[in-house]
């Protein structure tokens, strides 16, 4: 590699180093200590693998594992069906009706966290309270307390509307990029409209689809923010909690204030290894050599 | 010229004056000190912190500390101490508190006991309560209760002739005959809290052993304490979804007497004519308050207080002064007057005699609760130890596992988190 490559890679490669890879090391040192509140920043010691025992041997941990892949893939689902769902309607319709109705999409994601949780929270409110009651109860669903009775059901939608708008962004401009000839002929040679989203549409955008579908996996197994605001891991023994608010409830918030940072570390280090294991399978599951791979015919 | 800072969580209103009795008591130090040495003053930067929440409290004092950057005296939960010590946030009292015994002989001497981690001091009591079991009078009357039996209801309790089923049943009655709604039987706290271990020390349970301070598990106790809870949602006394709810419409569900029995604090019926805006006339007229029923008849009631604290700590230069301020803040007059204004117990032995403290009916009337009181253990582990007993509690109060199966699963857990701290009896 010649020193004008690495000149220019330097300044992202720092920054690659210190924001991901020194956190990553930091994340696995402090896995391997007793660091808590009650030690404090100066009183903790290595103890090994203890932190990874416990968990292991943990009750909740299986619990918590089978909450995490139950919520990664229904939310992951409903993301990318929604997402496109909403793209391919909005593309399809008149220019200014479909950037009005994505602009409506986009309203969960540009509210702010903390206030689009607590709107739920109080719509999903137990009876006589709450919106979700006064709108459903007229349908015939009985009026209940969502967050108790239906607690998946409110996480997955507030997540879900939340990222539904990443996927509705992305897959509308991919598929205003496709060349319009392309579906002028389909309908030419008498293509009906599922037809040419099967045949034409969606074998197009699956570059689009992979990113959104890897983005999303990494960002929901992550992701725990909402799930804090809205049923904050319950009700009763663990219905909702997932890792990475396992990992937070451990590591940094306590009812009585005893942090135990070493272990929470450990929760952590186990959601980057799997991480890295989810996006390299999902790569090769969708041939990403073959997209980023020079084109065979060069066009000049 | 000494300046001091001291931390109390809030505003938390009513009980404002756990700052404002600091305030109160810088005057009366720098008269003190004037006699020793005219040149000493102190100036005091008391301020409430993170608005009432006190996780986001405890963490900003944790964070501060480490920085050296915390206050003198900072105010907390007596347990909260247990993890401080460890990396020395706050410091052990016994000299100095023995220096100025006279200042601190006049508080209950059993409050000490919650101040103490290996046999050492960390804190001086700010104030302390008890946690009631609440009845609607209201609604006893409409089941055919005589004026007489309700009335009486506190002292049958006190002597263990009402027990812990006869509540539940009464509930039951009281749900079977529609006077209130299924679910309404007892409402327990809603969320996480110490309140619930008083259905598990009604039942034998112990929470640490007095001797290791390590924290302790009765198995058969735990299995009858989450026995309650199973017992209440299977015959529809309280509601599955109840664990978890919100604490608001807690409070607006029982302050409009929808509720035959629930649990709250002495403070709570401060709030619930402060916040909730029920006339204290009407609660009195409406509402009734008992010790935690016995789990068997003949068996011993209980209650659970928590006093909150003062601690000194490590951060300040003038432990003594701190220590002085608070001494000056521990008096029946300062203490008094946050009791009346807030619904807490007395601190202070001469509190009794105090011309405010003895005009306040409801101090007066639920006083005798401090004889049969418990506390949460002070241990460096509690928090873990908490949040396994609480979560398999949530899994047994919404149907997901029987007493038995979250018994075993909670001590397994707890062997598995705290080893050696943990002794199964």
């Amino acid at each position: 590699m010649n020193s004008t490559a690495l000149l220019f890679m330097g300044p992202a490669a720092l920054l690659v180093i210190l924001f991901f890879f020194v956190p990553v090391v930091i994340t696995l040192g402090l896995s391997l200590t007793d660091a808590a509140t009650a030690t404090g920043l100066s009183n903790w010691k290595w103890i090994g693998l203890d932190n990874y025992d416990q968990i292991a041997r943990g009750s909740f941990t299986m619990l918590i594992i089978r909450n995490t892949i139950f919520y990664v893939l229904v939310t992951l689902a409903f993301n990318v069906v929604v997402g496109l769902g909403i793209a391919l309607l909005s593309t399809h319709v008149e220019a200014k009706a479909g950037g009005f109705f994505r602009a409506l999409w986009l309203l969960p994601r540009i509210s702010p966290s903390a206030v689009y949780a607590i709107m739920w929270v109080w719509a999903a409110a137990a009876p006589p309270f709450g919106i979700m009651n006064d709108v459903l109860s007229p349908v015939g669903v009985a009026p209940r307390d969502w967050l108790n009775t239906d607690p998946w059901v409110i996480v997955i939608l507030v997540n879900g509307f939340v990222g539904a708008s990443l996927g509705m962004l992305v897959f509308t401009s991919a598929i205003n990029s496709i060349p319009e000839d392309l579906f002028r002929a389909a309908r030419v040679d008498g293509a009906s409209a599922w037809q040419i989203v099967r045949r034409i549409t969606l074998p197009l955008i699956r570059w689009p689809v992979l990113f959104v579908l890897v983005y999303q996996t990494m960002s929901l197994m992550a992701s725990y923010e909402y799930i804090l605001l809205t049923t904050n891991g319950g009700p009763g023994l663990y219905t909702t909690e997932v890792w990475s608010l396992w990992a937070f409830h451990t590591a940094l918030s306590n009812y009585y204030g005893n942090l135990e940072f070493g272990l929470g570390a450990a929760m952590a280090a186990g959601l980057v290894v799997i991480g890295l294991v989810v996006s390299f399978t999902m790569l090769r599951l969708f041939r990403f050599d073959e997209l980023v791979s020079d084109p065979r015919v060069e066009i000049t | 010229m000494v300046k001091l800072v001291a931390w109390t969580i809030g505003p938390d209103a009513p009980s404002f004056y756990r700052k404002d009795n600091l305030v109160s008591a810088v005057a009366t130090l720098n008269q003190e000190l004037e006699k020793e040495n005219p040149k000493t003053t102190i100036e005091l930067d008391a301020t409430f912190e993170s608005g009432g929440a006190w996780g986001d409290y405890l963490q900003k004092f944790q964070l501060a500390a480490e920085a050296k950057q915390g206050p003198d005296i900072v105010l907390a939960g007596h347990e909260n101490f247990a993890p401080w010590v460890g990396p020395g946030y706050v410091i052990a009292l016994d000299d100095l508190l023995k220096k100025h015994e006279a200042k601190f002989k006049d508080v209950i001497p059993t409050l000490w006991d919650a101040m103490k981690l290996r046999g050492k001091t960390y804190a001086v009591p700010q104030d302390t309560e008890a946690r009631p079991m609440y009845y609607r009078k209201d609604l006893l009357a409409k089941m055919g209760w005589s004026k007489d039996r309700i009335d009486g209801l506190p002292e049958a309790v006190k002597k263990g002739d009402f027990a812990m089923s006869d509540l539940l049943a009464t509930a039951k009655e009281a749900v079977d005959k529609g006077v209130v709604e299924a679910g309404k039987g007892w409402y327990p706290r809603p969320t996480k809290g110490h309140d619930h271990y008083m259905f598990y020390y009604q039942n034998g349970g112990e929470m640490q052993d007095k001797a290791s301070g390590k924290l302790v598990v009765v198995p058969a106790a735990l299995e009858k304490h989450y026995g309650v809870y199973a017992t209440a949602v299977q015959t529809k006394v309280t509601s599955p979804t109840h664990i978890g709810s919100d604490f608001k419409i807690w409070h607006e569900t029982v302050t409009a007497g929808k509720v035959l029995f629930y649990n709250a604090g002495t403070w709570t019926w401060k709030e619930w004519s402060t916040t909730y805006k029920v006339p204290e006339n009407d609660l009195w007229d409406k509402v009734g308050f008992t010790l935690i029923p016995a789990a068997q008849k003949g068996a011993k009631p209980t209650t659970l207080s928590h006093p909150l604290a003062y601690m000194v700590t490590s951060n300040g230069k003038t432990p003594e002064l701190a220590l002085r301020l608070i001494a000056h803040a521990t008096t029946p007059e300062l203490n008094s007057r946050h009791s009346v204004e807030s619904a807490h117990l007395a601190i202070l032995k001469t509190q009794q005699d105090d011309p405010t403290y003895k005009k306040d009916k409801f101090l007066l009337a639920t006083g005798y609760m401090s004889d049969f009181t418990t506390f949460i253990p002070n241990h460096p582990k509690y928090g873990a130890y908490d949040e396994v007993l609480f979560r398999f509690l949530s899994g047994v109060a919404t149907g997901q596992l029987t007493p038995k199966a979250a018994t075993d699963q909670a001590v397994a857990e707890l062997k598995n988190q705290l080893r050696d701290e943990l002794i199964t009896k």
